[in-house]
């Protein structure tokens, strides 16, 4: 077999070689044409196949010493899919039933299975890893693969890269079962096996590879199971079996990956990609102080973005501008934004609104934007008509509108409102986060009192008479001073309806007992008033009826 | 026109109709024709140019303090507003308070399409009414009253302010015909003396009943006085119920 890999191996790849004074037509004759070339004991490619056996516990974040396991429902009862390191040593295993894990250790701590925040993970391993080789792939669930033949020499050998790479892996919290060969799908299957291996000779691989379980090939399990009947169990047993057989009755992809791990068939394996981001950094020629100044060198940079931005067919919902200085840190500017964004005049806007109001310690020597990551969107087709009017589409402009006086006033300055299910007045409402306008279907979700109230209407009804709540309401209740018994508040307060006891929220300890009236004021200002029905028996305001 | 008040009604609608007919008569009140969006008070209604809030323009709401009235005036457009189809944003810029949402959902206002913006309100107010992005657009402008003490100010200094407050609210009227936008400005009493671009100056007060609104300033309209009624607690609807439009002739 390593004879047939020598020779075919520099054909297949398209290599260049010095030219052998033989000719070509020798080629005919094995014999001959190797004699022409010299033995390659040395592999084209290297790979380390990296297993991540507890990804599904490490996903879920660090958690001191306790012993942890994932679960996962098939069909009625919930099994343990993976556990800790220390869940492990004490026995627990995948596959085994909740009440079987905690009959081993009482106090382990069970958390179903998240897949995404798993995928996460996985992703941002790879992406550390290209720091020793653009050539990573994923291979999802659990496993990564490193092509690293040419970043030996750069890390010290293979021993010193695979501890370098195991040292990585832990710091972002996942430990890994690492292998090195020259074919993918064998260093998979040893990492798979725990099998610590470091094959840097093609000749070496079979007999590493013929103890290894054929489990390590995720085959599926009817597969595996027809196997053991005949009594086969590893990579080595099964490569023994007459092919054209094994072909018809375990299928052909099962023989195809045989021929893969043993490396007499290609392995091809996608790149991963990292998530694409914009970043610029423009040294100025001299220092600038002035905003407007900023903003204009800014300018070309926002094109450029914009640009990257269109041919993609994305948005940004974070931008960072950093502004550079001779000895001061760095000055940030971090953008917000409440929809994903693509135009150049809009972040332009946003930025100058937050520059403005940024002071700088020192002139500023460079420029640097930084985009957070890219969000799908679709692009707006310019009308004629403008949007929100006259049958334009949607009010396309409102978020930015929102953006532009948050980015001035700030987050928290600009927010909408709410209601609340709840009698008290001071949890009748909410501030809101705004997003984008919402649909009919998306109201229907709110715990509204509408949903209880009289009557249901086409907009949001309160089940209180309409002139019994005042549409002003203060912050907190303001004392009232008191003269003979009666509230005042710049002269005496006329009450002018019957109280309305309002006395509830024992449940959450800011239970409130108070009966409310409508008073009015010298000045002829409808007030909302209550007093409390506890001892002091004080008088607060607490609305103004606009 | 009240000196010939005997057999009044039947020539002045005859003065009416020849005067609106005749061609080479042209008269002020017709070029405020304006897209308006109805008050909610039939009352309020008649005597306002065009039959309502202008629909893009400043309105100046004079009132002595906050809650003698001004909102329950504006609920009812307010309401109407957030309950346009495709309707864009309805602002409070800097309120008195905090808008009560329970009460506002019983007048009907849709809250989803309400944002409140805090500060720099005068920088907030003009950039909502000129996006093009709200609908209608309320601001409550500071009340200047520690200013105000100072009653050894100079005449001339009295004047620079009135020319700021002027210039300023100039640039809001255009902002607001720009965004297509109703401003709402509620401005203290006391600058009703001052000189002002708005397109329409109310001055409201509170009574036993509701409210006396005073029309100080209508391009085109008739000046006077109303008298607005809250309806009974047991009606939902607000209604007006007594007028008395006092016609001065323009």
């Amino acid at each position: 077999m390593s004879s047939r890999a020598v020779r075919t191996g520099p054909a297949r790849s398209g290599d260049i070689r010095p030219l052998s004074p033989v000719p070509a037509g020798v080629a005919l004759f094995p014999t001959v044409a190797r004699l022409g070339l010299p033995p390659v004991a040395e592999p084209r490619e290297l790979w380390i196949g990296l297993h991540l056996p507890h990804l599904p516990v490490e996903a879920l974040g660090a958690s001191g010493d306790v012993p942890r396991a994932v679960l996962e429902m098939k069909g009625q009862t919930q099994f343990i899919t993976a556990m800790c390191e220390r869940a492990e040593s004490f026995g627990v295993r995948p596959g085994m039933s909740m009440a079987a894990a905690l009959a081993l250790i009482p106090h382990l701590q069970m958390q179903p299975r998240d897949a995404t925040r798993e995928k996460q993970l996985l992703e941002r391993l790879a992406t550390q890893a290209q720091r020793f080789t653009p050539r990573v792939s994923l291979v999802p669930p659990d496993g990564l693969l490193l092509e690293v033949k040419g970043s030996l020499h750069l890390f010290g050998g293979a021993e010193a890269l695979c501890r370098a790479l195991e040292e990585q892996c832990r710091e972002t919290g996942a430990k890994p079962l690492i292998a090195l060969t020259p074919v993918p799908l064998a260093a998979l299957a040893c990492a798979r096996a725990g099998h610590h291996c470091l094959v840097t000779e093609p000749t070496h691989l079979v007999g590493q590879l013929a103890a290894l379980p054929l489990t390590t090939l995720r085959w599926p399990v009817d597969v595996l199971d027809r196997l053991k009947q005949i009594g086969v169990y590893t990579i080595g047993e099964a490569a023994r079996l007459p092919r054209a057989g094994f072909a018809r009755r375990f299928g052909k992809s099962q023989l195809v990956m045989l021929d893969r791990v043993t490396g007499k068939l290609a392995d091809l394996r996608l790149r991963f990609q990292p998530r694409e981001r914009f970043e610029r950094r423009h040294p100025l020629l001299y220092d600038v102080e002035h905003h407007e100044a900023l903003l204009a060198t800014l300018e070309p940079l926002l094109q450029e973005l914009a640009a990257f931005l269109k041919a993609r067919q994305c948005g940004i919902t974070r931008l960072e501008c950093r502004l550079q200085h001779r000895h001061a840190p760095v000055t940030r500017c971090l953008l917000r934004l409440a929809s994903p964004a693509a135009n150049a005049s809009h972040f332009a806007k946003l930025l100058g609104e937050r520059l403005a109001a940024l002071p700088l310690p020192e002139p500023v020597r460079a420029l640097e934007l930084r985009s957070g990551g890219l969000v799908s969107r679709a692009p707006f087709a310019d009308s004629l008509w403008r949007p929100g009017e006259h049958g334009g589409g949607v009010s396309a402009e409102s978020p930015e509108l929102i953006e532009h006086l948050r980015a001035r006033l700030g987050h928290e300055a600009v927010y909408g409102l709410q209601m609340l299910a709840s009698h008290r007045p001071e949890t009748a409402w909410a501030s809101t986060d705004l997003e984008a306008p919402k649909t009919a279907v998306h109201e229907r979700e709110l715990p509204t009192i509408a949903s209880r109230g009289a009557g249901r209407s086409s907009f949001l009804t309160s089940p209180w008479p309409v002139f019994r709540r005042p549409v002003w309401l203060l912050p907190t209740p303001r004392r009232l001073r008191e003269r003979e018994g009666q509230p005042h508040r710049r002269g005496p307060l006329r009450l002018l309806s019957a109280a309305e006891r309002i006395e509830t929220g024992w449940w959450d300890h800011a239970d409130i007992t108070r009966d409310y009236y409508i008073a009015v004021d010298i000045h002829g200002v409808r007030l909302w008033i209550f007093r409390e029905r506890a001892a002091p028996h004080r008088w607060f305001l607490q609305g103004v009826f606009g | 026109m009240e000196a010939n008040a005997s057999g009044a009604d039947t020539s002045r609608a005859e003065l009416g109709r020849l005067l609106e007919q005749h061609p080479a008569i042209w008269r002020g009140r017709n070029v405020a024709r304006m897209e308006t969006v109805p008050t909610g008070f039939a009352a309020l209604d008649d005597a306002l140019p065009g039959k309502g809030w202008p629909r893009a323009g400043l309105v100046e709401i004079l009132i002595s303090r906050v809650g003698v009235g001004e909102m329950c005036l504006l609920l009812p457009t307010l309401a109407a507003l957030t309950h346009r189809p495709s309707a864009r944003w309805c602002a409070y810029i800097s309120p008195p308070f905090e808008p009560f949402a329970p009460a506002l959902a019983a007048h009907g206002v849709k809250l989803d399409r309400l944002f409140v913006a805090r500060g720099e309100s005068s920088w907030a107010f003009e950039q909502s009414l000129a996006s093009g992005a709200c609908e209608m657009v309320m601001a409550w402008a500071g009340q200047p009253q520690a200013v105000d003490k100072g009653l050894s100010r100079s005449r001339v200094r009295k004047n620079r302010t009135a020319e700021r407050h002027a210039r300023e609210i100039r640039r809001l009227q255009l902002a607001a015909e720009r965004g297509r936008a109703l401003g709402v400005l509620f401005r203290p009493q006391r600058a009703a003396r001052e000189f002002s671009n708005a397109v329409l100056r109310l001055h409201v007060q509170p009574t036993e009943q509701g409210v006396r609104v005073t029309l100080v300033k209508s391009r085109g309209g008739q000046r006077g006085a109303i008298d607005l009624n809250w309806a009974t607690p047991s009606s939902s609807n607000p209604s007006s119920s007594t007028s008395s439009p006092q016609a001065h002739g323009s």
